[in-house]
């Protein structure tokens, strides 16, 4: 019995540990950078006050040959706060081709050259991060040729970036939340210039909320997808929902909580809801919920211009999809409430019908099935043929 | 008794439901479990079961489609039923033996207290048992509701156009509390009646035995052994009344037929396109600046440096104004070359002191007193030979001034 239990023990521990494993992988979402290979081996390293002998002068800049100024001063202040500075990293840990001087020729003939093809050296510490970009629209578009596209030093500075997630928790820092979507403008201004309006915006960039959105909390960080494919459409109500359907978070604005399941309970969030469960990558022209609520400019709905909660401004964007409705077919949606005796009365009632008319019809059906039932067995067993 | 068991096997069967009545509940049969199943698979949609069969019948568009096919199948059913209805009131006048009476709650009464002990014997009943009336008009009941809130919610643009919005959502719960109903109430009576209680094949035989007759429907069986009942009117009456009916029967049809076609066509209710696409247009990329690097610009950060102008170099009050090694190049080395050219010795080249920095480097004497011009270091320099580090315009004027006076120590 008790090598029994042994036995059983040892994979059940092993089980354990697998699991204690899994959850600390799930949870080590902190940005950690593993430990840089020349610090375990130790390869001569060269100081940084060699490299800054030279590169902390001001306005040093090298013309490059596309006219590219290349500034090449290092601000010492800011790189000494940054996190690469905190953690003592050496310029030649990342600038590996530089062991010394003269430093190699550089080959590329605009800066845009030099940060499209330095990227790469990040890899050496922040591998996760690196293949997680791997995998993102901004690497795709770079593979197709957009030398536009972002590479990790176009949203972190290495040599100015500070800490973003707390060291402990691992949790994104306020201060780096509220510099997200400076960062994403750098390159899509236009998109943060409607964002900064928004419901979302206008409360971050004004207010400093950190209870809603930016650019991350819906796109993603580092694996980035296209925000414009099927699957990312049918998924949009679950991404809303992450924050919308979260009472703790709601209570805090008076917002109703219902409206993921308000929402999947109608015609339009029932096919969604299948199509995003069934065929996810397959198109569905029912709506979701920027269609109604905008994307980067979702407004209050309160809001007497453009507020969908005013009928004459909902039935605009109904008549996208239904161009001939009228204006009592805004209300056939039910603006994510639950019916009750004071909205959607009708509905209410109707429902409240059936819950008592199909227990009523069935319990006469049973009471009339169960008794010729039993009146039938006894008879048999009495031997009586009807 | 055994012997007219036995006999009555071979006894004698009576017509029960002709064989149009047969194929008509098959064509009903198979439209209302279509729709019952593709029906409650969307009002709920999201129980694994509904997703699973969703994902079996080709998506939830597919299964719209055949629910709406299965309904318009209905339709027609019930336009059938009631011009055969009509053929059969006008025409043969039969006795409307499906109406429900009072003698049905009576016998249904009676029944129940039968089967409870209160009652000696079974209710003795006619063509149709209220049990059969029950079903009957449960159906005619649920294929009105469903008729009415399915034209609602396939047509809501053009019903909200005469009812409030709400109705749509209303005519929605509707519609799936009376599927459920009527699912549930096929199972518990349907299935009991008719398969379970005794398996009453009449519906596909079309026929049933008198011993059955006796049983179930004593009464009709009566009638037709007294000759009284299916008595046809004389075929000129019947003819008479053809001449009658058939007009008005087709002006019925056709009115039905256009009915189920507007039930079907009034409108399209949204536009195909996939998916509406006029929503937020942006650009994707729109730099703030022409380069949208992060680096910031590098801001000239104020640091003591040295008064390298040759006129700021010569100490106001000074008298001889000559440039020297200790009075200034040597400064201006050491915070700008030494940390390759110091103790490292880069090139070989040690500008640490003046001695070392006139013996040159691996190149050769890189100082040639009062010649700047053929001095290695400026040459390099002004070739842009050493690009790395940069000494500006002003710095280099004071090393060449330093070098054509003579390059001094001190």
């Amino acid at each position: 019995m008790r090598r029994l239990k042994m036995a059983h023990a040892v994979p059940l521990l092993a089980g354990l540990m697998l699991v204690a494993l899994v959850i600390a992988i799930a949870n080590s979402d902190e940005v950690r950078a593993a430990p840089h290979p020349s610090q375990v081996t130790a390869p001569a390293r060269v100081d940084n006050s060699v490299c800054l002998s030279c590169h902390s002068k001001p306005d040093f800049n090298l013309t490059l040959p596309n006219g590219d100024n290349l500034p090449l001063t290092i601000n010492q202040d800011k790189f000494s706060q940054s996190v690469h500075g905190e953690n003592q990293m050496a310029c030649t840990d990342c600038h590996t081709d530089f062991t010394g001087y003269p430093h190699p020729a550089l080959e590329a003939k605009s800066r845009r050259d030099i940060a499209t093809t330095y990227y790469t050296t990040c890899e050496q510490c922040h591998s996760e991060q690196y293949n997680k970009v791997l995998d993102s629209v901004h690497q795709r578009a770079l593979a197709g040729g957009n030398k536009n596209a972002a590479v990790c030093t176009d949203c972190h500075n290495p040599h100015e970036q500070t800490r973003i997630t707390d060291k402990q928790t691992g949790k994104i820092l306020i201060t780096a939340k509220l510099h997200i979507p400076q960062t994403c403008a750098k390159c899509h201004s236009g998109i943060y210039d409607t964002y900064k309006k928004s419901v979302h915006g206008a409360a971050l960039t004004e207010l400093g909320n950190l209870d809603v959105p930016t650019c991350i909390d819906c796109h993603g960080v580092h694996n980035i997808q296209d925000p414009t494919t099927v699957q990312f459409r049918n998924d949009t109500p679950q991404l809303c929902a992450k924050c919308h359907a979260n009472a703790t978070l709601m209570r805090a604005y008076g917002l109703s909580t219902n409206i993921l399941n308000t929402y999947v309970a109608d015609f339009h969030g029932t096919t969604v809801t299948l199509f995003e469960k069934t065929s996810p990558d397959q198109p569905t022209n029912k709506p979701v919920c920027t269609d109604c609520h905008g994307i980067h400019d979702i407004a209050n709905v309160d809001n007497p211009q453009t507020g969908i909660a005013l009928r004459k401004n909902l039935l605009v964007k109904c008549q996208r999809c239904h161009p001939n409705a009228t204006d009592n077919f805004p209300a056939a949606w039910m603006s994510h409430y639950v019916a009750s005796p004071d909205k959607y009365p009708l509905v209410f009632y109707v429902n409240l019908f059936y819950k008592f008319f199909i227990p009523a019809v069935l319990g006469g059906m049973a009471v009339f099935v169960v008794t010729d039932f039993i009146r039938r067995l006894i008879e048999r067993r009495k031997g009586v043929t009807h | 008794m055994a012997t007219e068991t036995v006999s009555l096997q071979k006894e004698r069967t009576y017509e029960r439901f002709p064989l149009a009545r047969r194929i008509e509940h098959v064509v009903m049969l198979l439209s209302f479990t279509t729709l019952g199943l593709t029906g409650l698979i969307q009002k709920f949609a999201l129980s694994p079961v509904s997703v699973f069969l969703v994902n079996v019948l080709g998506g939830i568009e597919n299964v719209r489609n055949i629910h709406h096919f299965a309904a318009i199948i209905l339709m027609f059913g019930t336009m059938y039923h009631i011009i055969v209805l009509g053929y059969k009131m006008y025409v043969l006048r039969i006795p409307l033996s499906m109406l429900p009476g009072f003698q049905d709650a009576k016998d249904a009464l009676q029944a129940l207290l039968y089967n409870i002990g209160f009652a000696k014997s079974r209710p003795q009943m006619g063509r149709f048992t209220f049990e059969e009336k029950a079903e009957y008009w449960a159906f005619v009941w649920g294929t009105v509701v469903m008729g009415v809130t399915g034209f609602l919610m396939w047509n809501p643009i053009t019903s909200a156009k005469f009812l409030p919005g709400e109705f749509i959502p209303a005519a929605k719960a509707a519609h799936g509390g009376e599927a459920v109903l009527a699912v549930l109430a096929i199972i518990l009576w349907h299935m009991y009646g008719v398969h379970i209680r005794s398996f009453n094949k009449a519906m596909w035989t079309g026929k049933m035995t008198e011993q059955n007759m006796l049983h179930e429907h004593p009464l009709e069986l009566a009638d037709i052994k007294a000759g009284i009942a299916n008595r046809r009117p004389d075929d000129m009456t019947i003819r008479k009344r053809q001449k009658i009916f058939f007009p008005v029967a087709t002006v019925l049809a056709l009115g039905m037929l256009a009915g189920i076609y507007g039930f079907i066509n009034t409108e399209k209710t949204a536009l195909t396109t996939i998916p509406p696409q006029e929503g937020e247009q942006v650009q994707i990329y729109v730099p703030q600046t022409a380069t949208p690097r992060p680096t910031s610009t590098p801001t000239t950060v104020p640091s003591p440096t040295l008064a390298v102008t040759p006129s700021a170099e010569t100490t106001p009050g000074t008298p001889s104004a000559v440039i020297s090694w200790d009075g200034s190049v040597g400064p201006l080395f050491k915070e700008k070359c030494l940390m390759c050219h110091g103790a490292s010795k880069s090139g070989g080249l040690n500008l640490s002191t003046y001695a070392d920095a006139m013996k040159g480097g691996e190149a050769g004497v890189v100082f040639t007193a009062g010649d700047s011009a053929n001095s290695l270091m400026i040459v390099k320099f002004e070739s842009g030979k050493h690009p790395y580090a940069e000494l500006t315009a002003d710095e280099l004027a004071l090393i060449k001034a330093w070098l054509d006076a003579g390059a001094v120590e001190k």
